[in-house]
């Protein structure tokens, strides 16, 4: 019996030691590249206001309680808003940028970041042989976004349900949470 | 020349993806065009070679019972420096291979090499095990890509190859890989079976 409490504490510890080993070498690495991968971040989001509001010149970052979103402006002239959205999707968060003009109809959406099963709910940003953008996310474009929903007036990528869900509701949600403060 | 068999053996004769058929997964999915092959290949290689020493380097103080976890967690360390270096470093081939340089994980091709290699044999060795099978993998995976991505897209690292066909879409689709990797495995069996006799 104490020979085997004994092994019991040896394992333990050694699977220990090599766990903390690879913490501190993660955490490391983490902290290293963290700078850079931040910067790759800002770049794209650069790049996805650009595509989502080609016509405006300038974005003035800005929060509206817990929700941020930039002020896309021509000349002086508010042309519109991008709000950042965050959905919950099959294998954990979606950014997405969400491009409305000041009447609350979408100009178009972009997803910056998902974990999504390949194949199935990874459909959402894909973009098809041939075309410019991706399929799932052009039947958001000049609807507006107070009544998008799934399987009414969008439609779902098959077999990813949830995925689809996801986006829809949260740009439905936190767009229309934005309206409605932004109003008064 | 010990060492260069080792090195070589994972090239050809037991090669992971056609003679040893393992780690197709990943294979299956990301063969679609020959970067993200490369892509996948040398971030398999880099995480083959540092699982494989560390591996060796504890083999005689990890008790057999629980050496599956320990070489999980020394595999799963190296995957995840070779994902943050790829999202700080090349961006854009980290966002198409997406989801599966974490899956890197689960590659049989690395626990493979860690169970039946480098638990028992000394660092030197495994470095050069695990070369030649992170070459392996990675020419595999060039010749699967690029077969689809030419008959499936009409490109090869992207750049159009011929326009004069419409390309079936099907080749890099799902059924273009089991297919591409069914007929390759196929015609090297022939030609390995047919030198033999």
């Amino acid at each position: 019996m104490k020979g085997d409490m004994n092994r019991m504490v040896k394992f333990g510890v050694i699977l220990g030691a090599i766990c903390l080993t690879a913490t501190l070498v993660l955490a490391a690495t983490y902290e290293f590249t963290k700078p850079k991968i931040d910067a790759q971040l800002k770049t794209e989001e650069q790049t996805a206001l650009k595509e989502i509001m080609p016509e405006a010149d300038s974005f003035i970052e800005d929060s509206l309680g817990k929700i941020d979103y930039f002020k896309a402006l021509k000349g002086k002239d508010l042309v519109g808003y991008c709000i950042k959205v965050t959905g919950t999707g099959y294998n954990g968060y979606i950014r997405i940028i969400a491009g409305i003009d000041t009447a609350g109809v979408i100009k178009g959406v972009k997803v910056l970041e998902h974990y999504e099963t390949p194949g199935l709910g990874a459909r959402i940003d894909e973009i098809k042989t041939g075309e410019k953008e991706p399929h799932f996310l052009r039947q958001f474009t000049g609807k507006p976004a107070k009544e998008i929903f799934v399987k009414e007036n969008i439609d779902a990528i098959t077999g990813a349900t949830i995925s689809s869900a996801a986006v829809t509701n949260a740009i439905r949600d936190t767009v229309s949470e934005f309206l409605s403060k932004i109003k008064k | 020349m010990k060492l260069l068999g080792e090195f070589i053996k994972g090239l050809w004769r037991e090669n992971p993806t056609f003679r040893i058929v393992l780690g197709l997964c990943p294979t299956l999915a990301v063969s679609t065009s020959v970067v993200n092959g490369i892509g996948m290949g040398v971030a398999a290689t880099f995480v083959l070679v540092g699982s494989n020493i560390f591996v060796s380097l504890i083999r005689n103080i990890v008790p057999d019972k629980v050496r599956i976890p320990c070489f999980i967690v020394v595999i799963a360390t190296f995957v995840t420096i070779a994902d943050l270096f790829m999202k700080a470093y090349t961006p854009t081939l980290s966002r198409s291979l997406g989801m599966f340089v974490p899956l890197i994980v689960v590659n049989c091709i690395v626990l493979g090499r860690a169970e039946a290699f480098s638990s028992k044999e000394p660092p030197l060795k495994c470095i050069f095990d695990a070369l030649g099978m992170g070459l392996g993998f990675t020419w595999a995976l060039m010749l699967i890509s690029a077969i689809r991505e030419i008959s499936g897209n009409g490109t090869i690292m992207g750049i159009y190859v011929s326009k004069s066909f419409e390309p079936p879409l099907f080749m890099i689709l799902a059924p273009g890989a089991l297919l591409t990797i069914g007929l390759l495995i196929g015609a090297i069996n022939y030609f390995t079976a047919k030198r033999n006799r």
